[in-house]
């Protein structure tokens, strides 16, 4: 012991006697301080972004056919979706999962995209006026108006012509405007003539008399003149809602109801449902006050100098949302407000939107306050019913049409555009969209088969089949079997989506079909890796045809992000350590070529060569362990500080991996382990040489005197 | 049996290039223990060679050196180092002292190689020697910060700390001034009538020389022949052999 602290004495002091041991003990400072630090927060990012990963979608584990073309990717790849082949036979390969000890539950999947329709306003508000009448006419489509009073029906009636009217007036106003600008030619005397018509009073007297006609004129002739309908990709999630909702507690409805259980519905991301389907004037007031809240100014921020020019610039939207009571409502506020004369509601709001970092707020809580409540501030409203389309796997579009039970988002990512943009579907839909037959469509489809009398034709026998002998093709015509009537005057059709809605499925039903992938989540999730090859294991053994793969694969490219960033850590503290051991290593030999005549005195006097060996490693072990630990030390430190300040998400993408609004790096005593290992490699590797010459040193050379 | 160094037509041969010198041409002569033994001869005549040999830093060609009774050619590398450790105590020309260590530390470092005597008994032994080489006052000093002369009596004290049976000093005196040259001569001389040890030291320095009980001659790699203290010095008078170096620090 005495003998190591007189090593370590030497160590420590040879240490300060030499200043390229400051350069080389610089280099492992920073490199040390380098792989705690960065190290650490990768660390913290990963499992940041593991709970964002795990806790939205993915699960610990997820599954999907071995036979697929391409990968799982649950955020989509560079090529858009992945090709994945249908698991379908679900029940059994849930049975077997389930059956291993580290397997909680495993919720069945299937992501896609599809596009949805948003009719312009005029469609919208016409579509409304034709579902009052219908209402009144004792047709009641929409759950809103049953059980109104007769009186309170008519009312709704004046207020929906008003509205409509007031929207001509508006049409009206731009055509006059672009009259002014554009040459006679360019204008279309048909449009100008179907103005003229609808605004005319002797229009509007006509309108009861034939209601459905006028309607049709509207439809057809005013509303193809607005052109702000908007088509809106969607992404997202086919599940099992119920399983869904329990097994991804960070799950939290932001509006509505859960899908009573077991039935057809849809939950509407809500970042999405802000994003996309929020009055665009609202949603930039939102994002204004959001960018204000973070310190940026609209003075200087060129992102917000532009939201403020968009909301000064597109006021139509709100302008034709408006009917006549609401418009001269709606400037009463404003003009009061503004402390204005102006009695265009359009330059109104074109003041009102001139937002500055003082008057924001009192211009967003004025906003939300007297405005909003007149306007339908989404397209999609919680309760509608939502006509989705999509490519079906066959490439035909299919369609169904879902209920919007409410809004959802994890709590933490509220804003994080990638765990905020899927919404969810219940399974059932999913199947209808995506193009695998359902039980009930498997059956529907049987039943035609017997009544019609098809036989399925196989791509090996067609030919035989269709022109071989003995087959003789008859044509017959079929007029009178479909009753076109019955079929297409939608009664059928709504009283079949009615079913639908209303339908409970069982479990056996909802799992019972086609599934694309699912997510496996384990009871303890350390044992992942571990559970994932025993779980790889079990298809092979059980023929399951599945393969199983960690939520970091099944992320895809996002997934590889971070180690991404961690090669990208280690190279640099590679690169850093690297030029430390040639530093080292020269440094070192230069020492011992410096120092023969003291080593040999040493081996003179009694120092067997192990004693050398030591001497010179332990020195450079020193050298590392003090500079080493100094940068663990000033790491660590920085960690600490870190983890009690947070860092801020910079930007909503930065909420997914930071899996909240602040990430809170931890120290891993892990990554102090392996630095304090690096670092002994590193110093023992680069000193292996000049410790092994030292030991070469003759005791001779302690008699030479040095001159 | 009364030797402490054996040798017997030892011959040591150097390779230079494609030359091939013999520092040492049948060298025999036996040092008894106790004895204070001065070997002396002018530079090139084999002196350093011949410590090398007896201090077991190096091997002969031929011919047998025993050092306490144990032919060194027969003994392993980690054997010769044990010997010296435990049986030869060094000074050296340029005094060797390890510069990051105190005082007290360059003493103890041989007992710390020996790893016989604990801690306290370590500080007591340390403690001794440097009150008997008048240094217990510096123990904690760096050996940057002494003279040429203290620096050398923290080398004796160094090579007595173990007990060795033999010093050997090559040269002690060469790099100091006469005075402290004769000082720690008068050292080395009072330490091996207290302890009986043995030194041989070389020289080529008449005034040291006359401290010796004996002084084998050397001239060309073989002995001329061993004398008293005041015969060596008067022939070196009379072969005009160079003074002591007076005013080397």
């Amino acid at each position: 012991m005495s003998r190591l602290t007189m090593l370590v004495q030497i160590a420590w002091r040879n240490l300060l006697a030499s200043p390229i041991n400051l350069i080389i003990g610089a280099l492992i400072l920073f490199g040390t301080f380098l792989f705690v630090v960065v190290g650490g927060l990768l660390d913290s990012l990963n499992a940041a972004m593991a709970r964002s990963v795990i806790g939205s979608a993915a699960g610990h584990v997820q599954i999907y056919s071995a036979k697929s073309k391409d990968e799982l990717s649950l955020y989509g790849s560079m090529g858009g979706d992945p090709d994945l082949g249908a698991v379908t036979e679900f029940p059994r390969i849930k049975e077997a999962l389930e059956g291993h000890p580290n397997v909680k539950e495993v919720v069945p999947m299937g992501v896609s995209g599809a596009l949805i329709t948003s009719g312009n306003t005029v469609d919208v508000a016409l579509e409304e006026l034709r579902n009052l009448l219908k209402a009144k006419d004792g047709v009641v489509d929409r759950p809103e108006y049953k059980g109104l009073a007769p009186a309170e029906l008519e009312t709704r009636i004046t207020a929906s012509r008003r509205h409509v009217r007031q929207m001509i007036k508006v049409l009206e106003a731009d055509q006059k405007k672009a009259a002014a600008i554009l040459q006679d030619k360019a204008i279309d005397p048909e449009v100008v003539a179907a103005l003229q018509k609808v605004s005319s009073d002797d229009f509007w007297a006509g309108f009861d008399t034939d209601p459905w006609g006028s309607l049709e004129f509207l439809e057809n002739k005013i509303a193809p003149q607005v052109t702000d309908s908007q088509l809106l990709f969607i992404r997202y999630l086919g599940t099992d809602l119920d399983r869904f909702q329990q097994s991804f507690d960070r799950m939290q409805i932001v509006d509505g109801t859960r899908v009573p259980k077991g039935q057809r519905g849809f939950l509407v991301a809500k970042l999405f449902y802000e994003d996309q389907l929020k009055l665009k004037s609202a949603r930039r007031l939102d994002k204004l006050k959001d960018a204000r809240a973070l310190g940026r100014l609209i003075a200087t921020d060129d992102e917000l100098k532009r939201f403020v020019k968009e909301n000064k610039a597109q006021t139509r939207d709100i302008v034709l949302q408006l009917d006549d009571l609401k418009t001269s409502e709606a400037v009463t506020k404003l003009q009061g407000f503004l402390k204005s004369d102006e009695k265009d509601l359009s330059a109104l709001l074109t003041a009102f939107f001139d937002t500055t970092d003082e008057n924001l707020e009192a211009r967003h809580t004025f906003f939300y306050e007297q405005l909003a409540p007149m306007l339908q501030l989404y397209k999609v409203r919680v309760g509608d019913t939502l006509t989705i389309k999509a490519f079906s796997r066959a490439g035909a579009i299919s369609a169904v049409n879902v209920k919007v039970y409410g809004t959802f988002s994890f709590t933490g990512l509220e804003k994080s555009p990638l765990a905020g943009t899927t919404s969810l579907m219940d399974l059932m839909s999913f199947r209808d969209l995506y193009g695998y037959l359902t039980a009930d469509k498997a059956e529907e489809l049987a039943q035609l088969k017997r009544e019609t009398g098809a036989k399925q034709v196989t791509r090996e026998s067609a030919e035989d089949d269709l022109f071989g002998e003995g087959n003789t093709v008859v044509a017959e015509a079929t007029a009178g079997v479909i009753d076109e009537k019955k079929e297409f005057s939608g009664v059928g059709r709504r009283l079949r989506e009615d079913d639908l809605v209303r339908r409970v499925y069982s479990d056996a039903e909802i799992n019972g079909g086609v599934v694309l992938h699912a997510a496996v989540i384990l009871k303890d999730p350390a044992l992942l890796s571990k559970t994932l090859g025993e779980l790889n294991a079990l298809s092979t053994e059980k023929n399951l045809g599945i393969k199983a793969v960690s939520w970091q694969q099944a992320s895809g490219l996002l997934g590889q992000v971070i180690l991404f960033f961690r090669v990208l850590l280690l190279m640099a503290v590679a690169f850093i350590f690297g030029v430390a051991m040639v530093i080292i290593n020269n440094a070192m030999m230069m020492a011992t070529l410096q120092r023969t005549q003291v080593i040999g005195t040493m081996r003179a006097i009694g120092a067997q060569r192990t004693l050398v060996l030591s001497m010179v490693l332990v020195e450079s072990v020193v050298l590392g362990l003090v500079f080493g630990g100094l940068g663990m030390l000033v790491g660590s430190g920085l960690m600490s500080w870190l983890h009690s300040h947070g860092i801020a998400a910079p930007n909503d993408v930065a909420y997914f991996f930071f899996s909240g609004p602040r990430l809170l790096p931890e120290l891993s005593t892990a990554n102090l382990i392996i630095a304090l290992v690096i670092i002994l490699l590193v110093t023992l590797g680069s000193t292996m040489l000049p410790a092994i010459i030292a030991t070469r040193v003759s005791p001779l050379r302690a008699m030479q005197a040095d001159e | 049996m009364n030797a402490i160094v054996s040798i017997r037509e030892v011959v040591k041969e150097y390779q230079l290039g494609q030359t091939t010198v013999q520092a040492l041409r049948g060298v025999s002569l036996e040092v008894l223990k106790g004895e204070f033994l001065s070997i002396a001869g002018p530079s090139g005549s084999g002196k350093t060679t011949l410590l090398n040999l007896i201090g077991c830093v190096d091997t002969a060609t031929r011919g047998v050196v025993e050092v306490a009774g144990k032919d060194t050619a027969k003994l392993t590398e980690r054997e010769l180092t044990d010997l010296r450790l435990n049986t030869i105590g060094f000074i050296f020309q340029s005094f060797n002292l390890v510069s990051v260590l105190t005082v007290f530390q360059n003493v103890e470092f041989p007992l710390l190689l020996q790893g016989k005597l604990g801690g306290s008994e370590r500080k007591a032994k340390v403690m001794q020697l440097l009150e008997q080489v008048g240094l217990h006052t510096h123990a904690k000093h760096r050996p940057s910060e002494l003279s040429g002369g203290q620096r050398q009596r923290v080398a004796v004290a160094r090579a007595l700390v173990t007990d060795p049976l033999l010093v050997l000093a090559d040269e002690p005196t060469a790099n100091l001034d006469s005075a402290t040259g004769n000082q720690i001569i008068d050292l080395m001389k009072s330490l091996n009538q207290q302890k009986g040890t043995t030194f041989i030291f070389s020289t080529h320095d008449h005034k040291v020389m006359q401290h010796a009980n004996a002084v084998i001659r050397l001239a060309d790699g073989k002995v001329l022949g061993r004398e008293s203290a005041k015969d060596a010095v008067a022939h070196a008078l009379s072969l005009g052999e160079a003074p002591a170096n007076e005013v080397r620090a």
